[in-house]
């Protein structure tokens, strides 16, 4: 059984300003070849750092989120056997409990489509260019993030 | 109109704590040629002394992708520099 190595044009990579639909997104990425998928849904908490937190606001230089994303997508086709990949990010004002990234990752086999669905949300965290800005009783500040990796300094670079 | 030709026109993104720093959501800048991201960032914490502290948790990016700070600008270049990321 072959398995596209790239990209597939069945692939969903989207920036939202309103809800995840979840379920479209699993109906998606479901299909006959496969007999697995994996899905990573991470949604706003209640608390940070013991502060009852009231809402998050999320912004990202979307263009570059984007791209980063679609690297992302590529990159698990190429190291892992999956089919279908979706993942979703939601920005703007969240409230508790509602969906901000969303992650479906179908294979044939159960394996790739759990270690593909956790390298997708571990490097999103490292490397895509969102924001959040946690908002509390008493104040709001920017979540601690993470600083992604600069390319090293090159003596000409080309444009 | 083409702009003079020893300066450069980019495009300036802010974001995050960068953009509330600085109350700039993006603007143009006209540089000399031979400026590097690290050179116009100067000319940003000069403007905002706050900003000049953040540099090294910042990294920089030119046309969407992240660049080293000695990268030099092109004209029409767009440019930011991008606290680190909280998605998820």
């Amino acid at each position: 059984m072959a398995m596209a190595n790239t990209a597939s044009e069945n692939d969903r990579i989207a920036l939202l300003h309103s809800p995840i639909d979840l379920l479209a997104i699993v109906r998606d990425v479901r299909a006959d070849p496969d007999g697995a998928m994996v899905t990573f849904d991470g949604f706003v908490r209640n608390e940070s750092h013991g502060r009852r937190t009231l809402h998050l606001d999320y912004e990202a230089y979307e263009p570059m989120a984007l791209a980063k994303m679609k690297e992302i997508a590529a990159l698990a086709h190429q190291h892992f056997a999956i089919h279908r990949l979706a993942i979703v990010h939601r920005l703007g004002r969240l409230q508790i409990g509602e969906t901000s990234v969303f992650i479906a990752v179908s294979a044939p086999h159960r394996g790739a489509a759990f270690d593909a669905c956790r390298f997708a949300i571990d490097t999103l965290k490292r490397t895509v260019p969102i924001w959040k800005k946690e908002y509390f009783e008493d104040g709001a500040v920017w979540a601690d993030g993470e600083l992604p990796p600069a390319p090293p300094s090159s003596p000409r670079t080309a444009s | 109109m083409p702009p003079v030709s020893s300066n450069l026109r980019v495009q300036v993104l802010f974001f995050g704590r960068v953009r509330e720093l600085t109350g700039l959501a993006e603007e143009i800048a006209e540089v000399p040629s031979g400026t590097t991201l690290a050179s116009l960032f100067g000319l940003y914490a000069a403007r905002f002394p706050k900003l000049a502290a953040f540099r090294s948790s910042l990294v920089a990016s030119r046309n969407e992708e992240f660049a080293s700070w000695d990268t030099p600008l092109s004209n029409e270049d767009r440019v930011s520099f991008l606290p680190p990321v909280s998605g998820g």
